[in-house]
């Protein structure tokens, strides 16, 4: 951008070149244009989460003007909840299942499509994208029909196939409901995991194949030398931002179970909003409280994140 | 003229700082004393185009008053007044669904205005001196809002398709009247059901609604509910609660409850009822209302009878607490006096009527039933609903502070609907031990949240729950609180 070469950025001749001012306004284009960004940030990120913050050490039902200083007690009692840490349990669970099961299967998926020759291999991705630009609440309302132990197709199927001799009710019993619940995310992120493998793809080389397959090498041990190690990078990256993306499941659990049957799949984000907003009295403090610690977890993994791009960038550098 | 661009951005600017600073704001004044707007928030969707007739014939009085109404979910309506009310929001007039709050608290925080100042003599005379129970409609003697629904209703009538039901060998106009029988015919039913039709559909994933159906169960096999009025105890313990918990898990045991009935609400299982799913199904008297709407051919093979009792031997009652107020005028409304006005109209014969016809919970005034032209099976339930509802002794009638009690107490979980769906779905193994531990825990919080309570002055006790001038079969009216 020209308007802010040396010679334009104008700076007062009175203020010191190493002030903030100074800086502020030599580059007052873009601050400006930093403007609206840092609004809206500031508004719905930044405030929210220091009010949460402040809010987690004061007891506040949401109707009385006041909140009372409580201190540490609504962490205590959270940490001494065993109800929370059944949903801390499922929220964990939910992930180290999920993760692995999305990133796994969408890599293998993501080498078929890349397959030049593959026909159609548009159309299938387009296929398996299409559930990620779906609504999650209705995906979740839908679903319960999907699994419904009276003529829901999945019982249907199983039924006329002879897999199962009587109707399984996937949603209603504990041993079930999760499992269904996690399969349903898999199903519905898929995509995403998928695209992200196939952009990863798009960088390794044909030359690097051409090679192996003029060394007469097999398809094994091309994917197991050439592939993998220059996937590496990228499959840190997209194991942290799906391990991320699984702590977000309130819209689906929501409406699919409701976090039951007798709370087996209530997650931490269920937990908190029951607590905020559905319980008798609410406690937006105690709540809040919940929210911080969950938040500190998700935000353990976004460092996890951090350090995963740097140990690319490292990667990089070396290579 | 022609304006340069530059002249333009400068009229501009000073047109823009003439309003901001309030130049043409010395004009509105005016307006707003003619055009009055105010705002209505409730959760009565059945009754929406009722409560939007009562508003046009007021502005059809009053052509300067309108209404903007909106009707909220029940939950929507609490978190919308929970953000409304601290940040000066609040509607002119609003219902209190969604806030579990006893409404002495909110009073407390200076939620509402009173009714009386803007109401004759005459018209507070014509009201039932029944519903004027200081904590619930007035404070400190003043009236503030008033019922328009009766206290005498319950969520557990059994409701069938009644063809069905002859089937299975029941009188449809009897129904099945005990448990027994009540599992027999759900058996039944199941049996010549084909495997889409079951004996027993019911939404056992709304939580709070099957909590409220085990203690209508409870209740008709002997128990005087969430409390033993002789002792202040917690009862969830007790034989009665026991038992009609097993009766519940029984029917699925046997196979008689529509499978998908664990997880979804009343509203889903009652379409699902609708539809084919069929056999009994527990409900209040509304459902008429909702199947006229929504499954108008459904309505005319629908019998009612009885809630299920244990036995025909022994009398059984269910209790209702006294009836709070269902609207009420916020504290931050300007127009207090239109607002009492428009619900005065809520109490006339007509409004009662007309509510009556919209089949939804009974009128205030039952006997106003009998004029209106609603379904056989609704002027039914109201007969069903005299027999056995009885009006339950209300701690926080007794003593307000009780209030101060409530409004200190933390949720126990799982909670009453959440064990019921856990012993349903055979989560809970040992059901008397698990509502027994429930109580203790609701008993230890409430002596906790006694203490808080007497700490900061207020004077309260665990007496404040003991009716021993109760009678099972009598409603605890007002003047047994003096005795």
């Amino acid at each position: 951008m020209t308007v802010l070469s040396s010679q334009n950025r104008g700076a007062p001749a009175s203020l010191a070149p190493s002030t903030i001012l100074n800086k502020v306004w030599r580059d007052r284009w873009i601050y400006l244009f930093l403007v609206p960004t840092i609004i809206l940030f500031g508004l719905f990120t930044l405030y929210p989460m220091i009010a949460s913050f402040l809010l987690s050490f004061q007891d506040w039902n949401g109707f009385s003007r006041e909140a009372s200083y409580v201190g540490l007690a609504n962490y205590q009692e959270v940490i001494a909840d065993p109800q929370f840490w059944m949903a801390f349990a499922n929220t964990i669970l939910f992930m180290v299942i999920t993760v692995p099961i999305r990133v796994t299967l969408a890599l293998i998926l993501a080498l078929v499509l890349n397959n030049p020759k593959l026909p159609f291999a548009g159309f299938f991705r387009t296929a398996l994208f299409l559930p990620v630009v779906t609504t999650m609440a209705i995906v979740g309302v839908v679903m319960t029909f999907v699994f419904d132990p009276v003529g829901g197709p999945v019982n249907q199927v199983l039924m006329d196939t002879n897999l199962i001799s009587a109707p399984i009710n996937f949603l209603g019993r504990s041993n079930t409901a999760l499992p269904t619940a996690m399969g349903i995310h898999v199903w519905k992120w898929f995509g995403v995991t998928l695209i992200y493998w196939l952009a990863a793809l798009q960088t390794v080389p044909e030359e690097l194949y051409e090679a192996a397959r003029v060394d007469g090498a097999s398809v094994y041990r091309t994917f197991r030398h050439i592939t993998v190690p220059l996937l590496v990078p990228f499959g840190i990256i997209i194991v942290l931002i799906t391990a991320i993306d699984t702590l977000r499941v309130f819209d689906l659990i929501l409406t699919l179970t409701g976090g039951g049957p007798f709370l087996k799949t209530e997650v931490v984000e269920v937990y908190i909003y029951r607590w905020a907003f559905n319980s008798s009295i609410p406690r937006l403090g105690y709540a809040s409280a919940a929210a911080v610690f969950f938040g500190l977890t998700t935000m353990f993994m976004a460092i996890l994140q951090g350090l995963g791009y740097a140990l690319v960038r490292r990667m990089r550098g070396t290579s | 003229m022609k304006l340069s661009r530059r002249d333009f951005l400068k009229l501009s600017g000073i047109a823009a700082a003439t309003t901001a600073s309030g130049g043409l704001a010395s004009f509105m004044p005016v307006m707003a004393q003619d055009e009055i707007v105010m705002q209505w928030w409730d959760h009565f969707l059945p009754l929406q185009p009722l409560t939007e007739s009562v508003f046009a014939a007021y502005k059809e009085a009053n052509p300067n008053v309108s209404v903007e109404y909106s009707v909220f979910s029940p939950p929507d309506l609490g978190q919308a007044l929970q953000l409304a009310y601290p940040n000066d929001q609040a509607p002119d007039v609003h219902a209190l669904a969604g806030i579990n709050v006893p409404i002495a608290a909110l009073q407390g925080e200076g939620w509402f205005a009173p009714l009386g100042p803007h109401v004759s003599e005459e018209w507070k005379n014509s009201l039932p001196e029944s519903i004027f129970i200081e904590g619930r409609t007035t404070f400190g003697g003043e009236l503030y809002s008033f019922p328009i629904f009766s206290f005498r209703w319950h969520e557990a009538l059994t409701w069938f398709d009644k063809q069905i039901l002859e089937e299975a060998g029941y009188d449809p106009e009897v129904g099945p009247r005990t448990w027994d029988e009540f599992r027999d015919a759900a058996q039944k039913i199941t049996a010549n059901g084909g495997g889409t039709v079951f004996g027993w559909t019911q939404g056992i994933g709304h939580i709070d609604r099957m909590g409220a159906t085990l203690t209508r169960l409870a209740h008709l096999a002997g128990s005087s509910g969430e409390f033993d009025w002789s002792t202040g105890e917690y009862a969830y313990g007790s034989d009665a609660f026991v038992n009609a918990l097993e009766f519940l898990v029984s029917m699925e045991r046997d196979g008689s409850l529509f499978p998908t009935g664990i997880t979804i609400d009343t509203r889903n299982a009652r379409s699902r009822w609708a539809t084919g799913s069929g056999g009994l199904f527990m409900d209040g008297p509304w459902n008429p209302g909702v199947l006229q709407g929504n499954f108008p051919e459904f309505l005319e093979v629908v019998g009612v009878s009885q809630a299920p009792v244990p036995d025909l031997d022994t009398p059984a009652y269910t209790y209702s607490s006294p009836k709070s107020g269902d609207f009420w005028i916020s504290a931050q409304s300007d127009y207090p006096e239109h607002a009492a006005a428009i619900l005065q109209e809520f109490t006339s014969e007509s409004y009662q009527i007309a509510l009556a016809e919209r089949m939804d919970q009974p009128p205030l005034d039952l006997d106003t039933v009998a004029k209106a032209n609603v379904h056989p099976t609704y002027s039914k339930s109201m007969d069903l609903f005299r027999d056995i509802v009885r009006l339950a002794p209300d701690p926080l009638v007794k003593n307000p502070a009780v209030s101060e009690v409530l409004s200190r107490m933390n949720d126990i979980r799982p909670n009453l609907g959440e064990i019921v769906q856990g012993a349903i779905a055979g989560e809970v193994s040992d059901i008397a031990g698990t509502l027994q531990a429930y109580s203790d825990q609701l008993s230890a919080e409430r002596e906790r949240a006694i203490s808080e309570a007497q700490a900061e002055g207020f004077e309260v006790s665990q007496d404040d729950w003991v009716f021993s001038n109760w009678d099972p079969a009598a409603d605890y009216t007002s003047d047994m609180y003096d005795a």
